[in-house]
C-alpha cells in the first residue's frame, strides 16, 4: 500500500485486504487512444449504476428539471438491491423514534459511523418510504388488513424497537420493480444498459466532469461529459476476499472504489466487510446464496451439531458470524457433501409457524423448491458469506465526495453504516442518499461544461512508476475474475 | 536535479517574502550595482543579450532604452503576472518563492527608466503570489532600500500590487494599461506603443516576470557570465514549463538553448508509459507544433523561430503517439474562444467558429464542409485582430492541419 499517499485515507487505518489494495492500486485500462476515437455525449448528471441508490439519484436529479443518464454494466436492476430480502429500516412506529433508530444504528457500527450521516438517514426515513408508496411500492400490513392498516414492522437484529418494513422476503425486488418502472418511464432519463463506467474524466482544477463509458454491444468508446457523476456503482462482493462465497450479484466488483480512488476521492473503512451470519453452505448448488435475515427475525434458531443454541440469532449480524465460525473452528460444525456450516432449524419454526412458508417466507420456499428440498423437514446448512461492504468513498451528508462534482450513494459510499450495518439500513440508504445526491448534483451549475480529460490518469500513472509498482493489472474490474472479459481484446475485436 | 547553472530556481533563493533571507544570500547587490552606475544598466542588459520572457523575446534593452528616452514625468514600470494560458506555470512560482529577485528587478528598471510607479501586476487566481508579494512589498518599503532608490530618482518612487481582472487578455500590454488606467482590460492598436504613452498617457515598461527575475542577477555577475549560462549563441538560462505526457512534469531551469530531447528525454524522464513521442505544443499554446523532426531543436527564441515555431513562455506541451491532435486543438481554441475579449468582430467570432468546427470534427460529427470551413477560416482571420490573440489561435490550427492532415482525413 505504499503507493497510495497516507493523506487519502486516515493514518494508520488498517489497509485493504491485499487483493482489494491490489485492485485500487492498478494501472487504467485505457488510454489517451481510447478518447481520441470515442463517441462524445452530454447529461447534466451522470449516474453510474443501476441499482436503488442510482435509480433514486436518476429521479431526483430528473425531478429537478435536470437531463439525466443512467449507464450500468448490466441491466437496469440487475443489482444487490433486487436481491435484498429482509426489509428496510425507519422509524415509524409508536413506540420508535427517530433517537432510537440513531442509537441503534451508531452502536450496531461500534460508534465508527459518521454521525453526521447517521441523523441524515434516520431522519430522511419515514419520508424515503412515503416517498417508495407512493412510487407504487407494496408493504406487508399488520393481520386486520383494510382500510388504515398498519405497516407490518419486525425486529431486526440488533435495533431495540421493531422497525424493518418488509414485502414478503422479497423486499428488494418489489422495490427494484417500482423504481426501474419510474426510471424508465421518466422523459428526462436516458437508460444506457450494457454500458460500464471504465474511468472517470477530470478537469484542470481536479473535478469529476464526466466519464468514459464503453457500450459493450456497439464496441465503442463514449465520453460522456456531465458537470456532476453519481457513482452508484455498489459493492465488491464477487471480488470473494478471504475465499468466502458472496452473496452479491454479478456485477459487484469495486469498480466505484477503483475510479474514485484513482481520481483522489478519499475513502473510508475499507479493511471491513459484513459477513452474512446465514450464506448457504448447503444444498450445494445454493451455496453462498443467502438465507435472509427474515427467517431468523420469525425465530428460527441456529443449532451446531450438538444439537444446540449457540447464540442470540437477532444479536448484530457480525456477532452472529463470529459465533457461527467459532462453532465450525471447534469442532462443532456439522458437514454435509465436504461443506460446513451449522444448522439453520426450519423444521423447528415451520412446526411452530406453520403457514410463514406461504406468508412471509415466500423467498425461503422458492430457494428450497431451487434446491428441490422441503424446509419443513430438512434443515439448511448456514455459514457466512461476504454480504456488504461497509467501507467506501467518504460523503458529506449532500453525497458529495472529497472531489468536486463527484458524488456517491449507496453501498460504494463509506460512514453511514461505520463498521458493521444493521439489517435494513442499507436499503433505507440507498434511496435517502440516492435522493440526496441526486438533488444536490442537479443544483451544479450546468453551464460548466469543461471538455474533462484523464490527466488524473496520467498522474496517477507517474506515482506508480515512482513506487515501483507494477502497471501492466488493469482496473477497474468490470466482471469477476472467473469470468475472464478483456476490455482491450473486446474493443480491438 | 542539477542545480549548477540555476540561478532563478537556485535553492537558496527560494525564500518567499524574506527580505533579510535574501540580501543575506547575495540579493541586493545587482541593485548597488545599478545604483553604483545607472547609465551602465542598459548596456548590460544588451550585452547580456536579455530577451522578454513574456513570449516575444523581444531584446529587453530596447524597451527599457524606448522607455528611458520617452519624455515625460510620472513614468510607470510594470511587471506581468497574469500569466493565465495552458501550459505555462513559471511566473506564479518567482512570484511566490522569489518576490524579492522579481522586485529588485523592477527596482532596477525604475532607475533605469527614471519610473515613479512600479507595479507589480498579478492574477488574483494565484492568490499565494498575490499574498507572498504583498508582504514582499511592504519589507521593501520599510526598508533603507526605497529612500536609496528616491535619491537616486531625485522623486518619490510607489510600488504596489494591483490583482489583475484574471482574464486570459488582460495580460495582452495595452489591455495591462487599460486595466491601470480603471478600464476593462481591452487591448488597443499599436502605435502608440506602451513606452511612447501608457498607463495614464506616463511612459510604461511592461515587462514579464521572469524577465525582470534574471535583471538582479546579470547586474551582480555581469553580462559575460550571463552570456556564458546560455548555450551555443543564446544566453542565459530559461523556465521550461513542461507538461503533457512525460513521466516528470514540472517546471525546469535549464541553459537557454537545451535541447527539446534532452528537456523530455532527460529531465522530464521521458514518455509517460513508454509510448512515442508525437508532437509538442509550445507555449502559448499559439505557435506552429513542434514535431519528431524538432526533437533536436535548441530551445531559444532564435532557433525555434528557425524552425517556423515560437519558444513562447518555454511552455512545452507534449503529446504522445495515440493522443489527437484536434482533441487538443480543439481544447486551446475553446480556451481562447473563452478569452477573446470580444472587441474585434473577426476575433469574437472567428475564435468562437474555429471551436465550433473543432468540437465537431473531434466528435467525428464534422462534415467536409466544416473542414473547408476551417481551412479558409485560417486564411481570413489572421491580422484582423487589434492584438495578437486571433493570430495565436489560427497559428495552432493551421499548424496541426498542416502537421497532421491524416487525423482531420477521415473527415475529408
Ligand atoms: C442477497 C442480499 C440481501 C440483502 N438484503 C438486504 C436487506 O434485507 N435489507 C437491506 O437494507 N439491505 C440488504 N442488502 C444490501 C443491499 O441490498 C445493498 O447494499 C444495496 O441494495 C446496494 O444498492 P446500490 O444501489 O448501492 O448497489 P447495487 O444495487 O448493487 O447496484 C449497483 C449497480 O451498479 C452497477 N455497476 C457496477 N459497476 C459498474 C460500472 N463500472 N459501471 C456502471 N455500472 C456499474 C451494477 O451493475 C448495478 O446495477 C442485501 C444484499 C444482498 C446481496
Ligand atoms: C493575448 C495575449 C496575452 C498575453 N498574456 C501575457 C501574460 O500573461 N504575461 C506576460 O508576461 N505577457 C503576456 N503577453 C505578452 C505581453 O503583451 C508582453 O509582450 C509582455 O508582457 C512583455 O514582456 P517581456 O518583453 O518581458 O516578455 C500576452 C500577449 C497576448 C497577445
Amino acid at each position: 500500500m505504499r503507493a497510495i499517499p497516507a493523506t487519502r485515507g486516515p493514518r494508520g487505518a488498517p489497509p485493504p485486504p491485499p487483493p482489494l489494495a491490489a485492485l485500487l492500486q492498478s494501472n487504467a485500462l485505457l488510454d489517451d487512444a481510447a478518447l481520441a476515437g470515442a463517441t462524445p455525449l452530454r447529461a447534466d448528471v451522470l449516474v453510474l449504476g443501476g441499482g436503488g441508490a442510482g435509480a433514486a439519484a436518476a429521479l431526483a436529479a430528473a425531478g429537478a428539471g435536470r437531463q439525466v443518464i443512467l449507464a450500468t454494466k448490466l441491466r437496469m436492476g440487475d443489482s444487490n438491491t433486487v436481491m435484498a430480502e429482509g426489509g428496510i429500516q425507519a422509524a415509524i412506529g409508536p413506540e420508535d423514534s427517530l433517537q432510537h433508530h440513531f442509537d441503534d444504528t451508531l452502536r450496531g457500527g461500534h460508534n465508527s459511523a459518521d454521525p453526521h450521516l447517521v441523523k441524515q438517514l434516520v431522519t430522511d426515513g419515514p419520508a424515503v418510504i412515503r416517498w417508495l408508496i407512493g412510487l407504487g411500492m407494496h408493504f406487508d400490513l399488520e393481520k386486520e388488513a383494510g382500510l388504515g392498516a398498519r405497516l407490518l414492522r419486525k425486529k431486526a437484529g440488533g435495533t431495540t424497537v421493531p422497525r424493518i418494513l418488509s414485502h414478503r422476503d422479497v423486499t428488494g425486488l418489489e422495490m427494484m420493480r417500482v423504481l426501474r418502472e419510474a426510471v424508465e418511464l421518466h422523459p428526462r432519463i436516458t437508460v444506457m444498459n450494457r454500458c460500464p463506467a471504465v474511468e472517470l474524466l477530470s478537469d484542470d482544477a481536479g473535478a469529476c466532469v464526466g466519464a468514459v463509458l464503453y457500450d459493450l454491444e456497439h464496441r465503442r468508446f463514449l465520453l460522456l461529459r456531465s458537470p456532476a457523476v453519481i457513482l452508484a456503482t455498489g459493492g465488491s462482493g464477487r471480488l470473494h476476499l478471504g475465499g468466502f462465497p458472496t452473496s452479491n450479484h454479478y456485477g459487484a466488483t469495486a469498480d466505484g472504489l477503483v475510479l474514485a480512488y484513482r481520481m483522489g476521492a478519499r475513502l473510508r473503512d475499507l479493511d471491513s466487510f459484513q459477513y452474512h451470519p446465514t450464506g448457504v453452505a448447503w444444498p450445494a448448488p445454493l451455496a453462498g446464496g443467502l438465507i435472509s435475515e427474515a427467517v431468523r427475525s420469525a425465530g428460527a434458531w441456529l443449532v451446531n451439531g450438538h444439537g444446540q443454541r449457540f447464540v442470540d440469532e437477532l444479536l448484530a449480524r457480525d456477532i452472529v458470524a463470529a459465533a457461527i465460525l467459532r462453532e465450525i473452528a471447534e469442532g462443532r460444525g456439522v458437514t454435509r457433501g465436504g461443506r460446513v456450516g451449522v444448522f439453520l432449524d426450519t423444521p423447528g419454526l415451520l412446526a411452530r409457524q406453520p403457514d410463514l412458508l406461504e406468508t412471509r417466507l415466500t423467498g425461503l420456499k422458492h430457494l428450497a423448491h431451487k434446491a428441490g428440498f422441503d424446509p419443513r423437514r430438512e434443515p439448511f446448512l448456514v455459514a457466512p458469506t461476504l454480504h456488504y461492504q461497509n467501507g467506501g468513498a467518504v460523503i458529506d451528508p449532500q453525497g458529495e465526495t472529497t472531489i468536486p462534482g463527484l458524488y456517491a450513494a449507496g453501498e460504494v459510499s463509506g460512514g453511514v453504516h461505520g463498521r458493521n450495518r444493521l439489517m435494513g439500513n442499507a436499503l433505507l440508504e440507498i434511496i435517502s442518499f440516492g435522493r440526496r445526491a441526486g438533488a444536490h448534483a442537479a443544483a451544479r451549475p450546468v453551464a460548466a461544461y469543461s471538455r474533462g480529460g484523464i490527466e488524473h490518469v496520467h498522474r496517477w500513472q507517474r506515482a506508480l512508476a515512482a513506487a515501483g509498482l507494477p502497471r501492466a493489472p488493469r482496473a477497474p474490474l468490470l466482471y469477476p475474475d472467473y469470468a475472464p472479459f478483456s476490455l482491450r481484446q473486446h474493443a480491438a475485436a | 536535479m542539477d542545480t549548477l547553472n540555476q540561478v532563478l530556481l537556485y535553492p537558496a533563493f527560494q525564500l518567499g517574502a524574506d527580505l533579510e533571507g535574501w540580501l543575506a544570500a547575495g540579493g541586493g547587490q545587482g541593485l548597488i550595482a545599478a545604483l553604483a552606475e545607472p547609465a551602465a544598466i542598459i548596456p548590460t542588459l544588451r550585452e547580456a543579450d536579455l530577451r522578454g520572457m513574456g513570449g516575444a523575446g523581444f531584446p529587453t534593452w530596447r524597451k527599457w532604452q524606448a522607455a528611458a528616452e520617452a519624455p515625460g514625468a510620472g513614468k510607470f514600470v510594470v511587471c506581468n503576472g497574469n500569466e493565465d494560458e495552458p501550459g505555462t506555470f513559471k511566473d506564479r512560482h518567482l512570484l511566490r518563492w522569489t518576490p524579492h529577485a522579481v522586485v529588485e528587478g523592477g527596482l532596477i528598471a525604475a532607475l533605469a527608466t527614471g519610473a515613479a510607479h512600479l507595479v507589480l501586476y498579478i492574477n488574483p487566481h494565484q492568490a499565494a503570489a498575490v499574498a507572498e508579494m504583498r508582504r514582499a512589498v511592504a519589507q521593501w518599503q520599510a526598508s533603507p532600500w526605497l529612500a536609496r532608490m528616491e535619491r537616486a530618482l531625485g522623486h518619490p518612487l510607489d510600488i504596489a500590487v494591483v490583482e489583475t481582472s484574471g482574464r486570459y487578455i488582460g495580460g495582452e500590454e495595452t489591455a495591462v494599461i487599460s486595466w491601470l488606467d480603471g478600464h476593462f482590460p481591452f487591448p488597443r492598436r499599436k502605435p502608440p506603443f506602451p513606452a511612447q504613452s501608457g498607463v495614464g498617457r506616463a511612459p510604461t515598461l511592461i515587462n514579464n516576470t521572469e524577465t525582470l527575475a534574471h535583471v538582479p542577477h546579470i547586474l551582480r555577475h555581469g553580462a559575460a557570465w550571463y552570456r556564458a549560462l546560455g548555450i551555443g549563441a543564446a544566453a542565459g538560462t530559461k523556465l521550461y514549463s513542461l507538461s503533457g505526457d512525460v513521466m516528470r512534469p514540472g517546471l525546469y531551469e535549464l541553459p537557454m538553448g537545451t535541447s527539446l530531447q534532452e528537456l523530455i528525454f532527460v529531465h522530464g524522464g521521458g514518455m509517460l508509459e513508454g509510448r512515442d513521442f508525437k508532437a509538442v505544443f509550445t507555449g502559448g499554446p499559439s505557435n506552429t507544433l513542434l514535431t519528431k523532426r524538432d526533437l533536436d531543436v535548441a530551445l531559444d527564441f532564435d532557433s525555434v523561430r528557425a524552425r517556423r515555431s515560437r519558444l513562447g513562455t518555454g511552455a512545452m506541451i507534449v503529446i504522445s503517439e495515440g493522443t489527437s491532435i484536434i482533441r487538443k486543438v480543439a481544447e486551446y481554441i475553446a480556451f481562447f474562444a473563452a478569452g477573446s475579449c470580444g472587441q474585434c468582430p473577426s476575433c469574437k467570432a472567428g475564435t468562437f467558429q474555429l471551436a465550433r468546427l473543432l468540437d465537431r470534427i473531434d466528435g467525428g460529427r464534422g462534415t467536409a464542409e466544416d473542414l473547408q470551413a476551417l481551412e479558409s477560416l485560417c486564411r481570413i482571420l489572421p491580422g484582423s485582430g487589434r492584438c495578437g490573440l486571433i493570430d495565436g489561435a489560427v497559428t495552432v490550427v493551421e499548424s496541426s492541419l498542416h502537421t497532421f492532415p491524416d487525423e482531420y482525413a477521415a473527415t475529408r
